[in-house]
């Protein structure tokens, strides 16, 4: 009986001793620790960057992402938002991040979906270089136009309105990495017309020229 | 050997006597331990002993904790948080002392409960149950103020309802919140004035009311178990009882107290064991008033105030909560004087059983209601739930823009998507076949219904973007719905131009 009365107290203590407070982190306490990247994924950029068909935004579980974007962009992008739907994450500028833990959060992301390398690979610059709308527009007519023309299958890339939301970053970021759960290929994919996909150049030819289609003179600049 | 043995026990029972003597202790203990108790009171009696048994649990583990928490508005937090992870066992010296306070509730709501249901209230024990009816305002009381020394935002937002709440006495509203808080806001000193109500005042008050409880409690005997036919005639009931304790009753030590100590032991394991498992509660983020990403709750005990008072058409929320409180109270009360004689089987007022009935169900449709709040946004709606793929598969460029915007806006804290995201609102799955194009641009513009107005949050593209969106909610077999010659020609490129 004693016995099974010390094994009880032991099992007891060594279950409790440690064990942490078992509320929820709340917004404050992911501020003074570490993060795991899939809690603070889940809370904090799910909600648009889902994983798989889900979700409006870039989904961050594409392996082309991860090649051609670079840590410091990424970064860039989360400590201070970007374009017109992303907000800024840094605590500084009103998120719920340190700088360190967006850090830790990027690297944390990189390891589990990319592929072990540095990014700014991929064979193709990762950010958007000057372009040529006039060779842009003949890349758009083969390689885009047979589900972005007009009112194609997929929608217009022109809409006045869609290019106000979009800055031309933006834009060199939907055709780089495509959305193929959606059925739109990266840029190095095959495409209707395009067997063999795009070259970097024409990716930023084919941006120049969805761009110069803005209709009014307030193009988006960030 | 035997010598020194009986020498000692003569020292003691010479030391006994001398202090007997003095001060009547043995005579006062006595009838404390071996009064008679109904023999058929079986297990229907250990509510009461459990609420006691978590009262003094409260005691000592709060001294233990006021000997580390420091009482000041700048540190509270902060000890806490060193208590959980620096202090050794700290962390379960907390989780004891919250979830004991929880127990300590529900016993008293269960003792209470069968209190009534089997008419113990009756003569001669109105006053056994007043007492109680005074424990228990000091028990919630203690875990209002409880909840207060946690100095999270809870306990701030819980600190603010109260505090609105006391502002809409009349006439008298400033003065009296300014006396809850020790100023006109949430201060330094606020914090020590709760501090002084949950470790002295409080504490000092529920000691009396036990006190005065348990005097009341040897004076009137413990209530026989109901029968059907055994009525309570206030003018011989007295002289029927005692004659029948002394014939039938059982003394309360070895006989009663063995059933109290095993449920006591019981409850005391699943404490232990909901502390180890589950942690102490809080503290939650800092009571810091610009954190407005936070979904404040009340601790259980007022979950179902809570969701009360989340529920009352605002019109009559003054009235309510001001009078709604002073008449429970009232109304529990007067329950032994309602009557106080006559038949206590619940068989024989089933109109009491039902009473009981009907409150035990509102107390826990509300807390449930309090718990998921669905009047509350889900305050990380926006960045935590994914449009579902069914909405994102088939849209323009222009229409997903506005799926990341319903986002961004956080339109998703108030309104569901697929079941996902607030009940606030309501659900969009299929809200392009309940508004036109132009009833949905009004409508995230100018708001409306409970919403509130985007037209300054949204630019014209961004509006355009998010009704573009809206308008492919519908099922495939429904139509849009159109007001007839209310109908614009939508923008050239969304899925909705026909």
């Amino acid at each position: 009986m004693k016995r099974a009365v010390m094994f009880c107290s032991m099992v007891l203590c060594a279950s409790g001793c440690d064990r942490p407070s078992a509320s929820p982190a709340v917004q404050h306490v992911a501020l003074a620790g570490e993060l795991s990247t899939q809690s603070a994924f889940d809370t904090n950029c799910r909600g648009c960057h889902s994983q798989g068909a889900e979700g409006a935004a870039l989904p961050l579980v594409n392996a082309n992402y991860w090649k051609v974007a670079t840590d410091a962009t990424i970064i860039q992008a989360i400590s201070h938002g970007q374009g017109r739907s992303m907000p800024a994450y840094l605590a500084s500028e009103g998120g719920p991040f340190t700088a360190e833990q967006i850090t830790s959060l990027v690297h944390g992301m990189r390891t589990l979906w990319g592929d072990g390398q540095p990014g700014g690979g991929g064979g193709i610059s990762p950010v958007l270089t000057a372009g040529s709308a006039s060779a842009g527009a003949l890349v758009f007519s083969t390689a885009c136009a047979s589900c972005h023309a007009g009112q194609g299958t997929a929608g217009s890339v022109v809409d006045p309105m869609y290019l106000r939301m979009i800055s031309d970053q933006g834009l060199w970021s939907a055709v780089v990495y495509g959305r193929s759960e959606l059925g739109m290929p990266a840029w190095n994919q095959a495409m209707p017309g395009r067997p063999t996909g795009l070259s970097a150049q024409e990716v930023c030819d084919v941006v120049s020229w969805i761009s110069s289609q803005r209709v009014s003179n307030e193009k988006v600049t960030k | 050997m035997s010598f020194l043995t009986s020498a000692l026990l003569s020292s003691s029972k010479a030391t006994m006597q001398w202090i007997e003597e003095r001060t009547g202790v043995v005579a006062f203990a006595k009838p404390l331990l071996f009064h008679h108790v109904p023999r058929n009171a079986k297990w229907w009696y250990v509510f009461g002993s459990a609420t006691l048994m978590f009262f003094t649990i409260q005691l000592v583990t709060g001294v233990c904790l006021a000997t580390v928490y420091a009482p000041s508005a700048a540190q509270a937090w902060e000890s806490l948080n060193y208590i959980d992870k620096e202090v050794p066992m700290g962390w379960m010296l907390r989780a004891l002392h919250g979830w004991s306070s929880n127990a300590m509730v529900v016993m008293m709501a269960i003792h209470m409960l069968q209190v009534f249901l089997h008419a113990s209230y009756k003569y001669p024990r109105e006053l056994n149950w007043i007492t109680g009816v005074f424990l228990l305002l000091t028990t919630l009381a203690l875990a209002f103020t409880g909840q207060v020394m946690r100095w999270d935002q809870d306990a701030y937002w819980g600190l603010g309802i109260g505090a609105a709440i006391a502002d809409r006495i009349p006439l008298v509203g400033d003065q009296v919140r300014a006396l809850l808080l020790g100023g006109p806001i949430i201060g330094g000193e606020t914090l020590n004035r709760f501090f002084a109500l949950h470790v002295f005042i409080l504490p000092g008050a529920a000691l009396g009311l036990v006190g005065l409880h348990m005097m009341l409690i040897i004076k009137n005997g413990i209530s026989e178990m109901p029968k059907p036919g055994a009525i309570v005639v206030p003018s011989t009931y007295r002289e029927g009882f005692e004659e029948r304790m002394k014939t039938e009753g059982v003394p309360f030590v070895p006989e009663a107290v063995q059933r109290d100590m095993v449920f006591c032991g019981v409850c005391l394991i699943a404490l232990v064991a909901l502390a180890a498992f589950y942690g102490p509660f809080g503290p939650g983020g800092m009571p810091d008033p610009t954190l407005i990403n936070t979904n404040p709750r009340p601790d259980y005990p007022f979950m179902w105030l809570f969701g009360a008072v989340s529920l009352l058409p605002p019109a009559s929320e003054t009235a309510i909560m001001l009078i709604a409180p002073g008449v429970g109270v009232l109304v529990l009360i007067a329950v032994p004087f309602l009557s106080n004689s006559g038949e206590r089987a619940p068989s024989k007022r089933p109109a009491m059983v039902l009473v009981a009935l009907v409150t035990v169900m509102a107390i826990a449709a509300l807390t449930w209601e309090g718990m998921t709040s669905p009047w509350s946004p889900v305050m990380d709606g926006w960045s935590a739930l994914p449009t579902p793929a069914k909405f994102t598969h088939g849209r323009t460029p222009l229409e997903m823009q506005g799926a990341v915007v319903f986002q961004f806006a956080q339109c998703r804290n108030c309104h569901s998507l697929d079941g996902l995201g607030g009940k606030r609102g309501p659900e969009l799955d299929d809200v392009a076949s309940r508004l036109s194009y132009d009833q949905l641009v009004r409508q995230v513009q100018q708001g409306g219904g409970n919403m509130p107005a985007y037209g300054k949050n949204l630019d014209s593209a961004q509006t355009a973007a998010v009704v573009a969106f809206l308008a492919t909610l519908h099922p495939s077999n429904e139509p849009d719905a159109k007001i007839p010659g209310a109908q614009l020609p939508p923008p050239p490129g969304s899925a909705n131009a026909h």
